[in-house]
């Protein structure tokens, strides 16, 4: 199966205060056709600044280099027309804040259809006809009524849903989904997860979820990608990461986990310490501070990812024997 | 909204007829009597006292406020005492050429000033918008009569492009349209250049703020042109602060008039203020008065009620 996405080696700096604050470092992953990756980590690593860095969404204070090879080209090259004929078109995205991601002066009807028009030559008949399909699709009741409505007079969830119906409107190759279910109540979260994971599997759309919650994960992704602190520091498939997981950080992230089906009720041990923000980084390895198997040379050196199974990298010295990946 | 609209005329005489009240108070205050202006040469202590009393000047003042506001409740607005004409006909004569200059002048700011501003705050902090910025501050910090006199001297003396005053050439036997035209560039300039450059700041700082908003990030996520996001999804909402603020400047271009014409001899409402204040026309001072409030609460009310339609988040009850 070919790669629709292959990020190799993002770095991503902000311009601040006169200097630079490295936000994303060295970060490389790839989604095959049809497959959903989850992006997980603590709040503050880099999550959204990585997927937003992939359609060239970030403030012009941000430096972005690397290569985000869509279908081939990379998309930090692209000229802007062809940039434009990309995003919405072929990927989309869906971001955390559902309240305030619809323009509050324009109705749902028009805003979903312009997401057609931009890119297809359709009517504006045709468009409000396929934009009221899409929100049936949605799982919106009475559609028809809500095409008319202004965002204020929705819910969060019925925004989150409006918001997937204009990312997937034009049925794009990649959906990336930066926490669709983080504002949401729990019930709806749910039901969103379900709904992304149908119309996904429908359209034979890839997606990039972006997560902290392990759960979720879990439920929805392939392969999963865990990150820290601006770096990824575990990637592998679901199974092999919840059975084995190889980095101490994710080892961590897995027992604050609670377990509905566990019979003891076990305590949950969240990872003492914060994340590091990006103007404070430390020297070497950055987990070291939290780390509960810190040796003396991982606050001296950064370690590399090395091939700890099949299909499954680790940024930790406890292997360093094995092999460096790629 | 037609309940809303009323409501909110109603709610507005007290305020209007607290600024009459204002005003009569405010020109006894000021000395000098217009018998005298009236009498110049002519004063004698017999006609000065002959005239107040005609006048009803020799009343108390709190009866000769009273009397004045009986006489507006019938829609009578007194008699000049300079001119020796209805205040009203005087003002119905003046008003055509004031609003001429002001609606082409705050119109042609508006769209003009959102434009700027818009532009400049896409391009905030670049070497274009340091430029602007201090072009803007320069006519924002220019007093109007000021400008009005350096436009004269420049476009009038100095190029010869356009007349210096009046509303059209009075050596013409019938002057044409393109001359009455060409009177009112210089007046509607002044109006126009001391307006954009206070809006033009507002709008690049509401439109900053509605660039780094969510929505404009979708759309750019839908694939938009820059061009559409600037001004299809930002404008509309960065717009709306704008909206207010022509409702409210309304009055203040209204003595922005009062400088220009003054300046340009033009005989608008500004000039026969201007005039009236001089001669003690209290009649006209009164009339005028009257005239800038209910201009004050309809602009508010206009702004309010664009808003409306503008946000759909606003509902008039
Ligand atoms: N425009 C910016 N300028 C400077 N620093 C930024 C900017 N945007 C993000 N950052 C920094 O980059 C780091 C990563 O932020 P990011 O928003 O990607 O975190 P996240 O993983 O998405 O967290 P969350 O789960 O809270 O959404 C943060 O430390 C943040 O302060
Ligand atoms: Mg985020």
């Amino acid at each position: 199966m070919s790669n629709v996405l292959e990020v190799q080696s993002l770095h991503v700096d902000f311009h601040l205060h006169g200097g630079y604050v490295q936000a994303v470092q060295d970060v490389s992953f790839h989604i095959k056709e049809g497959e959903t990756l989850g992006l997980v980590g603590e709040s503050g690593c880099g999550k959204s600044v990585t997927s937003l860095a992939l359609v060239r969404l970030l403030s012009k204070t941000a430096r972005v280099t690397g290569k985000v090879l869509y279908k081939g080209r990379d998309l930090l090259q692209v000229s802007g027309p062809e940039l434009r004929r990309v995003r919405g078109g072929e990927v989309s995205m869906i971001f955390q804040e559902p309240m305030t991601s619809l323009n509050p002066v324009y109705k749902i009807g028009a805003q979903i259809s312009e997401a057609l028009r931009l890119h297809d030559k359709v009517s504006p008949r045709a468009a409000f006809a396929r934009s009221l399909e899409m929100l049936r699709k949605v799982g919106i009741a009475r559609p028809e009524e809500i095409m008319h409505a202004y965002p204020h007079q929705l819910s969060g969830g019925m925004r989150q849903r409006v918001m997937i119906a204009i990312a997937m409107v034009c049925s794009p190759s990649l959906l990336i989904a930066d926490e669709p279910t983080t504002a949401l109540d729990v019930t709806i979260q749910a039901q969103i997860l379900e709904l992304m994971k149908m119309l996904s599997q429908d359209f034979g759309t890839s997606v990039l979820l972006i997560t902290h919650d392990l759960g979720v994960v879990a439920e929805t992704c392939d392969r999963v990608a865990v990150m820290y602190a601006g770096n990824i520091v575990e990637q592998g498939n679901v199974e092999d990461i919840f059975a084995s997981p190889e980095h101490p950080y994710t080892q961590g992230l897995l027992k604050a986990i609670p377990k509905i089906d566990s019979v003891v009720k076990e305590r949950l041990q969240p990872i003492e310490g914060t994340v590091p923000t990006p103007a404070r980084m430390p020297a070497g390895c950055r987990f070291a501070p939290r780390c509960a198997l810190v040796q003396p040379g991982c606050r001296l050196e950064r370690p590399s990812l090395y091939t700890v199974g099949d299909e499954h990298v680790a940024r930790c010295f406890l292997h360093d024997r094995k092999e460096v990946a790629q | 909204m037609l309940k809303y609209t009323l409501r909110r005329i109603i709610e507005a005489i007290p305020t209007v007829l607290g600024v009459t009240l204002l005003s009569f108070v405010l020109i006894h205050i000021v000395p000098g009597s217009p018998v005298r202006i009236l009498l110049g040469n002519h004063y004698t202590p017999y006609r000065a006292e002959l005239l107040s009393r005609t006048l009803g000047l020799n009343k108390p003042l709190p009866v000769q406020y009273f009397t004045w506001l009986g006489n507006l409740l019938h829609g009578n607005f007194g008699y000049s005492y300079t001119y020796d004409k209805p205040v009203v006909s005087l003002m119905l004569q003046a008003l055509p050429h004031t609003i001429i200059i002001v609606v082409v002048a705050v119109l042609a700011a508006h769209v003009f000033a959102v434009f700027l501003g818009s532009v400049q705050a896409y391009f905030e902090n670049t070497k274009f918008d340091q430029i602007v910025t201090v072009i803007n501050y320069f006519f924002y910090s220019m007093p109007t009569f000021w400008l009005a006199v350096l436009l004269i001297i420049f476009f009038s003396i100095d190029l010869n492009w356009f007349p210096s005053g009046g509303i059209v050439n009075t050596q013409l036997a019938s002057p044409s349209f393109g001359d009455w035209a060409k009177h009112l560039v210089l007046p509607i300039a002044a109006l126009f250049l001391v307006s954009v450059a206070g809006w033009a700041r507002y709008m690049r700082s509401s439109m900053r703020e509605a660039l780094l908003q969510d929505y404009v990030r979708t759309a750019r996520m839908k694939g938009a042109k820059e061009f559409r996001v600037i001004f299809v999804h930002a404008l509309r909402n960065s717009i709306l602060p704008l909206i207010t603020l022509l409702g409210l400047s309304l009055p203040a271009l209204l003595s922005g008039a009062l400088f220009v014409e003054e300046v340009f001899n033009y005989p608008g409402m500004g000039l026969l203020y201007w005039d009236a204040v001089n001669s003690r026309d209290y009649p006209i001072i009164m009339g005028i008065t009257v005239f800038v409030g209910l201009v004050t609460v309809i602009g508010n009310l206009i702004a309010d009620l664009l808003y409306g339609l503008i946000d759909p988040r606003i509902q008039y009850t």
